[in-house]
């Protein structure tokens, strides 16, 4: 409970002890009441995996946390007057060396509560993912590449890019924006909706076995389950190969255990182990809290219905291709 | 998942338009939707009366081709303003390459529910989930006494329901004028507004019923009714139908390398 003392108001940590013990919600019909409207908003700004100078810290100092707030709320006020930030996420794009101007101020989403977290991989300690295996590593270099500027097809680019889905996880990980989640529940199932490209899974907690291992899809085949007031679901029959979970695309023999625990009213406790044995040499943990933030709205993400991005690159990529092969022709001819 | 609720709600209801005998109820006391349910017939292809007509492509052959069907507008006919008429038959002439189903598109309002694909109910006290397995939509229906508003125009609107008896009733408003109603062409504008009615006449059979107005296309209200039915096999579930993937070469084709 130390621990999680340091990301929970010191006010609350005291009532989060017996929260998980006696008062957490309970449904009409008995089951641990999770529903509600979510968002991972507040994980803007802390990295999937842990920077080495954290060790196997999994919490930053009050010092650090300190610089954490001031960057989170300095990357708040850049949105909130229509400024495109420089730092987090966005120091990423600056690397690659683009602009990223097709995505605007506007936009973004920010974290309204810095977090404490120094990492989203919490497992091993260390906070890094697992090596390779030859297999991953080999998926990892062939995939597709966000900043390819020379598609010569959709199938250059990822599935995010042809908005059909980012996955289980790619769903529910922080991202810029789309960072809603609702929970449904009634007796014998567990819904959940994600903001990102409008997905939802259904979730029975019946008992009854996985569907055959020749029905494949992109978000698995998922079957929950109670274990006192966590919510564990078990995700198999993915598609491998297409979509990546940790920066590599996973394998068809991928399977994701969630558990969902309420902590507080407005808070729960997500934790995924993902275990890959065709793509990584051990399975690993991410960890992080979700929060019920007033006045957060989902909103319906039409992303291959306006993906107009999609039709521009492809299109800026023939363009190119027909410059090149215009100067090509001159430099040839000018050979002569 | 029903079972666990007609064990606790096994009570019989008698209707005008039928007996619920074995329908269960939610806990909260209304009549339970939740389930997978599926429209059949040809409403999809068309609202309205329609003969049997070739595909687009020969290869296909009987698979292809439109089956006839008769008609689910009450009355009928769709009352289209003059010129609207106009757009829905040339609508009609490029069905196959304007319908907003060859290019995987949200289905919409009232489509999504008389498409053939099965959709799921998981119906809350104060909000009511309709997942379609058609290109993975899903809308959310605010059943709060306080009613949300459409701050943009979406693809499945803005919904807010209630009960009025034991029917759900659902208010849609807040839609883009890019949907359409079936595969021949029938269309709305940004003004349309969706009043639906689901309810059950046994346990296993929903009537569905959507009013549909829109003063910048329609002449008056028009009204739609059909069943939906449940899925009764074995551990039956909503499968993946991510439709993407089946229409980048019609879309992007133009701009793949050669």
């Amino acid at each position: 409970m130390k621990a999680l003392s340091l990301f929970l108001p010191v006010s609350l940590a005291a009532a989060c002890v017996a929260f998980g013990q006696t008062k957490a919600p309970k449904t009409a019909w008995g089951d641990p009441d999770l529903q509600g409207v979510y968002t991972t908003d507040d994980l803007n700004g802390v990295p999937m995996e842990r920077p080495a100078k954290f060790g196997t810290r999994r919490f930053l100092t009050e010092q650090e946390f300190a610089e954490r707030a001031k960057q989170v709320s300095s990357e708040r006020t850049t949105i909130d007057t229509g400024v495109r930030p420089t730092t987090g996420f966005w120091s990423i794009v600056k690397d690659a060396g683009v602009d990223a101007a097709a995505a605007p101020a506007q936009w973004i989403e920010y974290a309204r509560h810095a977090s404490r977290l120094s990492s989203l991989v919490v497992d091993p300690p260390d906070g890094r993912i697992p090596a390779l295996t030859p297999e991953g590593e080999k998926r990892r270099a062939s995939q597709p590449q966000y900043y390819n500027m020379r598609p010569a097809s959709w199938e250059d680019l990822s599935s995010y890019d042809r908005c059909i889905t980012r996955g289980v996880t790619g769903s529910f990980f922080p991202s810029i924006y789309g960072n809603g989640s609702q929970i449904f529940q009634m007796p014998g199932m567990v819904a959940i909706r994600y903001e990102m490209i409008h997905e939802t899974r259904l979730i029975p907690l019946d008992g009854r076995p996985h569907a055959g291992s020749g029905l494949r899809s992109y978000m698995g085949d998922p079957r929950g389950h109670f274990e006192g007031n966590t919510l564990v679901v078990e995700t198999t029959n993915f598609i491998g190969g297409k979509v990546d979970v940790g920066g590599v695309p996973y394998s068809d023999a991928l399977k994701l255990t969630e558990r969902f625990t309420r902590v507080d009213a407005d808070t729960i406790d997500y934790k995924v182990t993902v275990d890959d044995p065709k793509t990584f040499t051990a399975p690993w943990t991410v960890e992080f809290p979700i929060r019920h933030e007033p006045g957060y709205q989902i909103f319906e993400y039409a992303c291959h219905e306006g993906n107009h991005a999609m039709h521009n690159r492809l299109s800026a990529a023939r363009a190119l291709d027909k410059h090149d092969a215009a100067n090509g022709a001159q430099e040839a001819s000018g050979q002569k | 998942m029903r079972t666990t609720f007609s064990s606790a709600a096994l009570a019989v209801f008698t209707l005008a338009g039928g007996s619920l005998l074995g329908a269960a109820r939610t806990f909260d006391g209304h009549p339970d939707l939740s389930g997978i349910w599926q429209s059949v017939g040809t409403a999809n292809w068309n609202l309205e009366d329609h003969p049997a007509s070739p595909g687009p492509f020969f290869q296909l052959g009987a698979i292809g081709a439109t089956p006839s069907g008769q008609g689910v507008v009450e009355g009928g006919q769709i009352p289209y303003k003059p010129e609207a008429l106009k757009q829905r038959n040339e609508n009609f002439q490029n069905r196959w390459k304007l319908d907003p189903e060859i290019k995987c598109y949200m289905g919409g309002i009232p489509r999504s529910t008389y498409m053939p694909y099965p959709f799921q109910i998981v119906q809350t006290p104060t909000s009511i989930l309709m997942d379609y397995e058609y290109a993975s939509s899903n809308r959310v229906i605010n059943m709060e006494k306080e009613p949300l508003e459409a701050s943009v125009d979406t693809w499945m609107g803005t919904a807010n329901g209630h009960w009025e008896g034991e029917t759900l009733v659902v208010d849609n408003t807040g839609f883009n004028d890019e949907s359409w109603f079936d595969r021949a062409g029938n269309f709305h504008s940004d003004q349309l507004h969706v009043v639906e009615r689901f309810t059950l006449r046994d346990a296993d059979h929903i009537n569905y019923e959507a009013t549909i107005e829109d003063p910048q296309v329609f002449t008056r209200p028009w009204k739609i009714s059909l069943p939906l039915y449940r899925h009764v096999e074995k551990n039956a579930q909503l499968t993946e139908f991510k439709c993407v993937e089946f229409a980048e070469e019609l879309l992007y084709g133009d701009v793949r390398k050669k």
